[in-house]
Order: structure tokens, then sequence, then C-alpha cells
């Protein structure tokens, strides 16, 4: 089954499986609920969930992907890129934002490869983002109403978690 | 918090800045110098207090930060000058909260609103308490007046959701609904709405009195393009439009949902019920459980008529034809599965279309049966088919996989599905032995051969074929379950390691070793792979199933310590934050996640699981102190004397539970944790009916619960009846023992003796029976442990009460403890005694073992200690001598004999405890590696195991990538025997430790009594 659907307080008891996986972070219940109360638009669920929130001020207005991942059983079926695409539709259609963006551990090359794949670009590397320990890359991906692509040309230098306009 | 000071309570912001930022920095010691010195220079502020009791807090000095808010709380009461600022009260608040104070909390915005009626903030502060405190009537009179006042939507949605939550939570009438809609209607009328969540709440409010044709209108009206996602808007006007009972019109807009996304599987189940006028999934969706929806849905037919039934059909099929046609991504499965819903209901029908279902099964093959997740797709249409035909399609779909797709990939994807069928029709049950031994021998192979495949592939990433393991550790155990002989067993648990050792982050392995293990007994090992599945955060909540029942009767009592403490920490903390979610979500105008949290809530706080925890905590803390009376009555006294656990136990039966465990990722052979196949004969499965099974668990929580619950209280009870009978006998002021105590005590034994089926008078026959020999201990049945615990409180009380006696024997005393002494002894030791040889025989009689000595034991210790304590002249060194020396009396003999007994059982356990950890390791590599060995031949266990060495003989490292042949040249079989032989150590040596201590806490008293 592949409904696509808003993302409720009981899914987080649905999903067992998905959050076994090593790749998939289980996060602290507040923070769950902070995306739910805050951004409930940004956070769906089909065999896995995607949340991510809305941020940002002039030219920053941007969606941001928090986290997606999908049920094993349902992984090679292009399921991740339709829970993407979603957000990035509501991003682009209902918030009017600039570009998408999400941070992903430099040591996960499964998933930038399959983040290249939907559009997104390397935008900059950010220092020790993960606990101080391992880097973190900044992808982004332009939407509509970015029309020079002026959000997505990357940095030449790293910076530091620090520099992040929004964390 | 800078940004807020600007004046507070009168105190210019440069001085509590600093102490705001030390607090910030945790450096309390420099922030309490710092707000002694602010309340110096400002005595009278209660800003400067609450700042104070802030500090206070954070340095854990509790009753302080209450005593200097509760100052603060005075001072604000009795303020005439008209300093009332949100900033003192919201700090107040806070500590007030933190100290489990809500109640003074919300007293003094309560009294500030008071004071300012017309201050918005205040209200906004008073509204918050109440939401912490889940007062949903004054939520509502609070934001009607803050409506009242600026006439703002969100304060009224505020009340409205106010009104919701008593409907939906306090079983508010239904008027309550129609003042709600009432209010909404006057605000609309005059101001419209603005917020699309408004809207949802709206048509929740009409949903729920059934005006769906109200809420319909309001959606097609201007309001609808509040809601601006066109897929969420069809949804509602679907569900709206079929619960009015308008199906034509809903299966159009559900038609129009499935054009614009094809793959929505539950949209097309609306459209099809909609076809058929069945409003089954509507219907079923209010009762199911939301956590472990039914696979299934109904289906309803009756009310149409041949011809009806035929052309909606065609109308469904029709469309999803054209779904098909025009779907270019060959991913989506939707349309495919929608056909398959189509043929299961025309049998369902009576149509007799099995051979079109299973064309249509075979068709979806020949396209998906490659996907993992195939099989789970398939299911419910396997279920519709008789025996008969599920194996002929099981032929079919074998036959046609030959003919398929040749990309290695898929033709692996192809073949794990057919073994997955073969294990959901039950065929697997069926198959002789040699031919399963073939089939895990198949599996295991193709594993190997295929781990080529995944050589570019992310360490992290699973790989292809992963499953195979996973499916051939079924068999095995399978193959365990047919013939007893544990090679299989120890073969799976080698494979699974072995699998481990190429993807070490695959969780499904992991799992299934939690409960090889924990069938093995060596739960030390079970707890490691448990630990390696980083369960944390709501997992613990879905997981924890998975080695908790099995920890809670282990030794390993560090461990279920910790389990606890996190779970609870977990538990608690959610419980405790959440209603400050809750005001988010208000704040943030997301109204239906409002109703959402405190539902939530609500599920968590009833969760079976996190009774069960709360209950076994305390039990364990009793069990950790057992060795030490004074030590026992503290933690007694900490939990009230059991009085809330023994309320817990009447409540149990009427209270509402739920189960939020995740049993999907359970093994076929344990599918609840009161259901284990592997401990009864083998009967085939096919198919195990999980409801019954739920029910089952159910009825099972609920006696748990009833029945520990009660633990506490009696032992409590049993150390006062021990230590009064001591003095009403060595005392010779005449005091009687405390009635209550023997009252109290009585009442909860009958109790207790129901609970295990029995009046109290039969109960007790039983064990006199048992202990006397004229009763095996047969006739205990699987609540050994329950009856042992009896045994030991019905002496304690029968010190008192003298009412159990050997008949034509008057009142010597000892009669009740020779019961419980010769029933511990006997259990005890035939345990023992039944567990000779440990690895290769399933010790499922361990834990029993372990909780007759943790709890009947220990408690009976309990009743020794209170008696010598209460036997021992205080202050005096000197025996008495005389007549009236009580070290010769009755009472005292039987006392000093129980410790003897006891002490002795002990040491026999402790004994065969030593023998078997001292058992050198090689004998037991050899038990383990002896039941592995194949002996040339091609059968019996140990083919799956050869097969691995073989592999592992003639690997190809540039075939099989760098990684994976480093992975395979590191498998150490003899390193996985010798974990299971000192993860068994680990367990026995903890258990020793545990029977150490208590033979010596024995000694102690035995001293002791050699006093009196």
């Amino acid at each position: 089954m592949t409904t696509i659907r808003r993302f409720c307080c009981n899914d987080l008891l649905r999903f067992a499986s998905v959050n076994l996986d090593h790749l998939t972070e289980t996060f602290n219940m507040s923070f769950y609920m902070t995306y739910l109360a805050r951004w409930p638009d940004y956070f769906h669920v089909a065999e896995g969930p995607v949340m991510g929130k809305v941020e940002g001020q002039g030219e920053l207005w941007h969606g941001h992907v928090t986290a997606v991942t999908v049920a094993p059983e349902y992984r090679r079926q292009q399921l991740a890129k339709k829970l993407m695409n979603l957000l990035e539709d509501i991003s682009d259609k209902i918030d009017n934002a600039y570009f998408v963006d999400l941070f992903v551990r430099a040591s996960n090359t499964p998933a930038i490869k399959m983040y290249e794949k939907l559009g997104y670009v390397i935008y900059r590397r950010v220092l020790r983002y993960y606990s101080g320990e391992e880097d973190g890359l900044d992808m982004r991906k332009a939407l509509s109403r970015d029309t020079e692509k002026k959000s997505i040309i990357p940095l030449k230098r790293p910076v530091t978690p620090d520099e992040l306009e929004y964390d | 918090m800078a940004s807020k000071f600007g004046l507070a309570g009168g105190i210019p912001e440069r001085r509590v800045r600093p102490i705001w930022d030390a607090i910030d920095s945790r450096q309390f010691k420099i922030a309490l110098r710092q707000s002694t010195a602010l309340l110096a220079k400002f005595p009278n502020s209660p800003y400067a207090l609450a700042l104070k009791a802030l500090v206070l807090e954070r340095m854990g000095k509790f009753d302080e930060a209450l005593s200097v808010c509760l100052n603060a709380k005075e001072l604000l009461y009795k303020n005439e000058a008209n300093l009332m600022d949100d900033l003192t009260l919201s700090t107040l608040q806070i500590v007030f909260q933190r100290l489990n104070h809500l109640d003074l909390a919300t007293a003094c915005y309560e009294h500030s609103c008071g004071k300012f009626p017309n201050n918005l903030e205040l209200m906004m502060g008073l509204f918050n308490c109440y939401v912490r405190e889940y007062s949903f009537v004054k939520q509502q009179q609070t934001a009607i007046k803050m409506y009242k006042l600026v006439g703002e939507e969100r304060f009224l949605l505020w009340a409205v959701c106010s009104i919701q939550l008593q409907v939906l939570c306090d079983n508010g009438g239904e008027k309550l609904l129609l003042l709600a809609e009432g209010l909404l209607k006057k605000h609309i009328a005059s101001h419209s709405l603005h917020d699309p969540e408004a809207l949802t709440v709206y048509i929740s409010i009409l949903e729920q009195q059934a005006k769906y044709g109200n809420a319909l209108e309001m959606l097609s009206g201007e309001l609808g393009s509040l809601l601006m996602i066109e897929v969420d808007k069809l949804r509602v006007q679907g569900r709206l439009l079929s619960r009015q009972g308008d199906y034509t019109a809903a299966a159009k807009i559900y038609q129009k949902n499935l054009e614009l996304s094809p793959d929505d599987c539950e949209c097309f189940l609306h459209y099809l019920g909609c076809l058929l006028e069945d409003d089954s999934s509507w219907c079923n969706g209010a009762n199911s459980d939301p956590i472990h929806p039914a696979k299934v849905v109904d289906c309803k037919f009756s009310h149409l008529t041949d011809e009806m039934f035929d052309s909606r059909i065609l109308d469904a099929s029709t469309f999803v034809q054209k779904l098909q046609a025009e779907t270019s991504n060959n991913l989506l499965r939707g349309p495919y599965l929608a056909n398959l819903e189509i043929e299961r209901r025309k049998l369902l029908y009576g149509k007799k279309n099995d051979e079109e279902l299973m064309e249509a099964l075979l068709q979806y093959f020949l396209r998906f049966g490659h996907l993992a997740c195939f099989t789970s797709d398939v299911e419910k249409f396997l279920l519709v088919l008789p025996l008969d035909k599920k194996t002929e399609l099981l032929e079919k779909l074998t036959k046609s996989s030959s003919s398929l797709s040749t990309v290695p990939i898929q033709v692996l994807g192809q073949c794990i599905t057919l073994w997955k069928i073969q294990e959901l029709i039950g065929n697997m049950y069926k198959l002789p032995i040699c031919e399963l031994e073939y089939t895990a021998l198949q599996m295991t192979e193709m594993y190997c051969k295929n781990l080529p495949l995944s050589k570019d592939l992310d360490a992290q990433e699973s790989m292809h074929g992963e499953e195979l393991l996973s499916t051939a550790c079924n068999v095995l155990v399978q193959l365990f379950w047919r013939t007893r002989n544990f090679g299989y067993f120890l073969e799976a648990i080698m494979m699974l390691e072995f699998g481990l050792n190429i993807r070490r982050y695959a969780w499904q392995y992991k799992i299934l070793l939690v409960h090889l293990y924990s069938h093995l007994g060596i739960i030390s090992l079970a707890y490691d792979r448990y630990k390696a599945l980083d369960v944390k955060n709501i997992l613990m909540e879905t997981v924890l199933h998975h080695i908790f029942p099995q920890l809670l009767v282990s030794p390993l009592w560090v461990d279920l310590n910790n389990l606890l403490k996190d779970y609870l920490k977990f538990m608690d903390e959610h419980l405790r934050e959440s209603a400050d979610l809750t005001f988010l979500a208000y704040r943030h105008r997301n109204y239906s996640k409002v109703i959402e949290f405190v539902q939530f809530k609500e599920r968590l706080q009833c969760s079976n699981q996190y009774l069960v925890a709360r209950v076994e905590s305390s039990i364990l803390q009793l069990k950790q102190n057992a060795n030490d009376i004074e030590e026992e009555e503290s933690v007694l006294e900490r939990m009230k004397c059991g009085i809330h656990f023994v309320e817990l136990s009447n409540e149990i039966g009427s209270k509402s539970l739920t189960f939020n465990e995740d049993w999907q990722s359970r093994p076929w052979w344990t599918p609840i944790p009161e259901k284990n196949y592997l401990l009864g004969p083998f009967e085939g499965i096919s198919y195990c009916p999980k409801d019954n099974l739920m029910e089952q668990r159910e009825t099972n929580v609920r006696k748990v619960i009833e029945k520990k619950s009660l633990l506490p209280r009696m032992i409590y009870l049993s150390i006062h009846s021990a230590s009064a009978s001591i003095k009403e006998n060595f005392q010779s002021n005449g005091s009687l023992s405390d009635p209550k105590v023997s009252g109290e005590l009585k009442y909860l034994l009958d109790c207790y003796a129901k609970m295990l089926g029995f009046p109290l008078s039969d109960a007790i026959e039983v064990v006199v029976g048992v202990s006397s020999g004229l009763k095996s201990s047969g006739a205990f049945g699987a609540n050994m442990v329950d009856w042992l615990n009896f045994a030991v409180f019905l002496n304690a009380w029968n010190l008192n009460s003298h009412e159990v006696e050997q008949p034509d024997v008057n009142g010597c005393g000892s009669f009740s403890w020779n019961i419980v002494n010769s029933l511990l002894k006997n259990c005890i030791l035939e345990k023992v005694r039944s567990m000779e040889s440990l690895i290769c025989s399933p010790p499922d009689d361990l834990p029993v073992l372990v909780n007759m000595v943790t709890e009947p034991l220990a408690w009976h210790t309990l009743v020794m200690q209170s008696c010598v304590r209460s036997s021992v002249p205080s202050g005096k060194k000197k025996k008495k001598s005389g007549p009236a020396d009580p070290s010769v009396s009755p009472v005292c003999h039987a006392i000093r004999y129980s410790i003897q007994s006891t002490r002795g059982i002990l040491e026999d356990v402790a004994k065969w405890l030593g023998h078997h950890i001292n058992k050198s390791e090689d004998e037991n590599l050899d038990i383990i590696f002896s039941s592995l060995e194949t002996n040339g031949q091609d059968e019996g266990p140990g083919q799956v195991f050869q097969a691995l060495g073989t592999y592992i003989s003639t690997i190809n490292e540039t075939e099989l990538g760098v990684r994976t042949s480093q992975a395979l040249k590191s498998w150490s079989p003899i390193d996985v025997a010798r974990k299971l032989v000192s993860g068994q150590r680990v367990v026995l040596s903890e258990f020793l430790q545990i029977c150490q201590s208590k033979i010596k806490s024995l000694q102690a008293i035995q001293q002791q009594m050699a006093q009196v």
C-alpha cells in the first residue's frame, strides 16, 4: 500500500521496522511533536515518513527536509522520491519558497547518491555538524521562485555549524 | 531569555541577566549567589524569589525551592501595587511544574487574572496552566473570555478544541458539540474563517454530529479553498459523501482522487466500497485498532442484486484497466493491487472465480514477484483461496518463475518470494524433514552464491538476498520443533551470526538471535543483541517486548534495572512534556494536532507495558533489597507500603489498556510473549489467527498486573504480621497482634487464592496437600511461583491467626512454617534435578528456578528476618534463661529450622550452579560441535553449517569485493560457540551471586538467633 497521507502520532507506533534500520534516526518525542505542532503539512507518510519544515527570511525562505526514510520491504521502488517530491511541491506551491535543502552525513554515500538523482546539489560542507564529529553536507534544490538558481551555487569553502543561518 | 527581560517585577534587566546567563550555562552555585544578592536588594520582589527558587530547584534542593516559591506566591497575593507580570508568573510556573505542583502555578495565574481581568497575556498563561492540567472545561471558559476580549479567531478555536476534548476524553455530552458549532457559525457569519485548520475542526465538529450535508456544503463553498492540497480535500469530500450514504457521488470523488494518485490503495478501497454501497471500511475505521489495523477489510454484499453487483464490478474493472493503461511508471503497484481486490470481492460474493483470482495473482507475480513487499501485498488475497488452490497457485508461480527475468537481482527476488509464499500458506509445515533440510540448505547456498551482487553496495545498506538467512532460520527452528534435535537450533544461531559478520546492521538477524538466545536461557547474549538494535525513544514502547519478559525472569538485575529505568524515564518524560507540546500546537493554530496529542498521551498512559513496567520496577527493588529487612522497609515506605498497587490490582479489570507493541517483527514461534510454540509438541501452524492471540495477551496482562500488584502490600503485611506474632509470643504485657494487619492479609490471601482459581480454604488444602506429599507439585500447574508466594504469605498470616494447624495437634506454631519449608525445598530441588545438561536442552526451567529463589524464597527470608528482629532482645547480649526462655519455645525452634532449611536449599542450588559454571569450556564446546556434525551423511543437522564452511574455503575476492571477503575470512564458529558458553556462565554466575548473598544473609540471622 502506498497511500501518502499526513503523519499522525499513532504512526510513531507503526513504524518500528523503519526505525530499527541503522540509517534511520529515532528522534525524541518532543522533536517529532514539535514538527507536528508547527509544520504538519511537512510531515507525511507512505511506507515510512518524510518530515520537514519551512523557515528563513527573504531569499533564504526555504523548505527543509529533516528526515526521509522508507521501510526495508518497500525500498527500490522510488518511494523516497515520491515523498521528497511532495515536500518540494508544498514548499514550491503553498509556501512559495526559493529552495529546498537537507543535511546528510558525509559518509552516507547511498543517501547522497539518491539526493543527487533527485536533483539536489552539494551546496556546502558543514564541518563537524553531526555531534561535533562527522561533517555534514548541505544539499539544495532550487524551486520555481528562484528563477536564476542563485540558491544552489555551491560555496567554495566549508562552513562551521555556528555559521549556519538556520539549524 | 534576555530579550524577555525589560523591567521584571520592577527589577532592572542588567541585574537579572547575569543570573539567567549563569543558569543557562549550568553554573548554579554562581546563580544562587547572585540571586541571593538580588533578593537582599529586593526582598519583597516575587520575581527575585522566583529566580532563587528556580536556581534551588536546578540544584536539586526541592524542599527549599518549594518553600521559596510559596513565599513568592504569598507576596504575589499580598502585592497591593500593580506589579503582576507574566515573567514572574511564568518563572514561578516553571518551578512549580518541575516540583509537581501544577495546582499552585494555576492558583497564581488564577489570582492574577482575577486581579487584572483584561490582561490577555496573563489569560494565555492561565489557559496554558489548564492545558497542563488537562482541565478542558476551564480551558474552554478561559478561551471564551479571551475571544470575547479581543475577538480573534484563534481563541475561539482554542475554546472549540477544549469542547471537543471534553466530548472525546471526558465523555462530554453531544450538546457541547452543538455549542461549538453555534460558536463557529456565529463567528463565520461575522468574520469568516482564515485558518485551514479551523475549517478542519469545524468539519470534524459537524461530522461528529453526523451533519455530513452541512460539512459538505462548507467544503464546497468559499471556505473550501482554505484546503490547498487537492487530494486532501477530495479525501474529506469522499468520506463525508459516503458517510452520508451518497455512494454514487462519493465514488466519483474517489475516482477523481485515484486519477490524481493512482497508487493510493486506501483510496481504491473506499472507491470500491462506495461502488458496492458498502460502508464497512468506515465502520471498521471507527472501531479498529489504529496501531495494528486489520489486514483484511470486511465486505457486505447482501443488499446488492446479482446484476447490480456485476455492473458495479464492471465499472470498477474498466476504471482500473484505464488506470493501468495510463500508468507509465512500472513500479506503480496500486492499479494492479486494485485488480486483485476486485477479484477478491467477486470470490467473497460467491462468483466462484478462484481461477481468475489465481490468474490475477500470477500476473501480479510476473510483474512484481521480485519485490520484497510481494508477499505482504498478496497475503489477504491468498487468504480467501481454498487450500488446494493455494498449492496449485504455488505450483503455477514456481513454473512461471523459470521463464521470467534473467536479471540476477530479480531472479533472486522471485526465489525469495516463492519461499515466503510457501511459508505464508503453511506449505513449509507439511514438507517432510529431508525436504525441509534441503530447503534450508538451498536458501543458505543461494545467499552465499548471490553475495557478489552486493559487492558495490555500501556497508550500511541492506544486501540483496539478506532475507534468505531469516527464512532459513525459520526453517531450521521448525526442524528443531519437529525433531527436538538441538543441532538445528545451534545451526540457526551459527548461520545468523555468520550473516551478522557480513552485515553488522541487519536488525532482522539481531531480533531472531534475541529470541534464539532467549530460548536457550542465555539472556546475557540475548540482551547484547537487543542492545545492538539501539532501541531508544518511542522504539522502546514498540520493541521492548522482544527482551522485557525474558529479562524479568532472569538473574540479570542490573540490566533489567537499566532497561526499566530507561523505559520509564522515556514514558514519564513524555507524559510530563506532552501538555507543553499541546500548547505549542494551540499556539501554531494546528488544532487537529491538539486533539491528536491529548489522545496520544492517553494512549501511552494506558499502555499495558508501561503499567507492567511500573509494577515490575517496584518488585525488582523489593527483590534486590530482600536480604536486608531495614532496606526493604525503606523501599516499601517509598512505595506507600504498596497501597497504590493494591488499588491498581482492584481497578485493572475495568481499566482500559492499550497495546502498542510491534508484533510483526517477532519470529513465528513466539508471536506474542505468552506463546512459544517450541515449548509444546509439533503442530502445523499454517495460519495463526492473531486476533485470538491478542485476546489471550490482554487477558494475561490483566491477570499478571492484578496478581503482581498485590505483592508489595502482602510483603509489607507479612513483615508486620511476623513481627507482631513474635511480640505476642514473647511479651508478657498482654499486647495482641494488630488485628488490622491480620484481617487485611487474610483478605489479600483470599484475593490471591481466587486469582489462582480457588477459594481460600481450597487453596490452603492444595498447598498442604503438595507439601505433605499427598499431591504432586503438578497441582500447581504453570503457576508454581505464585503458589509458593501464596504459601509464604499464608505462613506469615498464620503466625498470628493460627488458623492453619495440623489436625490433632494443638497449635505448636510450626505447621505452616513446615509447609513453606518443604514446598520450597521440594519444588526448587526438583527443578534443579530436572536440569542436568544446560546447553543442549533448553532450560525453560531456569527462569522458574530463578523466580522461586528471588520471589517466594526471598519473601520467606523476610518473614524470618522480621521474626528474628523481634525475637532478639535489644540491648541485651546475654541469653535469657528460666522457664519463660523463648529460645526453647516452639516458635523459635520453627524459625531456626526454617533458616537452616532455606540455607540448605540455597546451598544446594549454589552447588549445582558452581558445577555448571566450572564445567570445562572444552566439554561444552564438544557438546555444541558434536551436535553440528553430519558424519558424512546427507541428513540431520549440520548441513547448513557445513555448507557455510565449504563456501568460506572457496571464496573469490575479486567477485565478492574486499569488505565481504574479509568479513567471511574473519568468521569463526568457535568464537560463536565460546560466546554461547561464556554467555551462559554470565547468567549462572549472576544467579550464583544472588544465592550466595542470600546464604550470607541467612548466616547472619542464624547468628542473631543464637543470641535469643
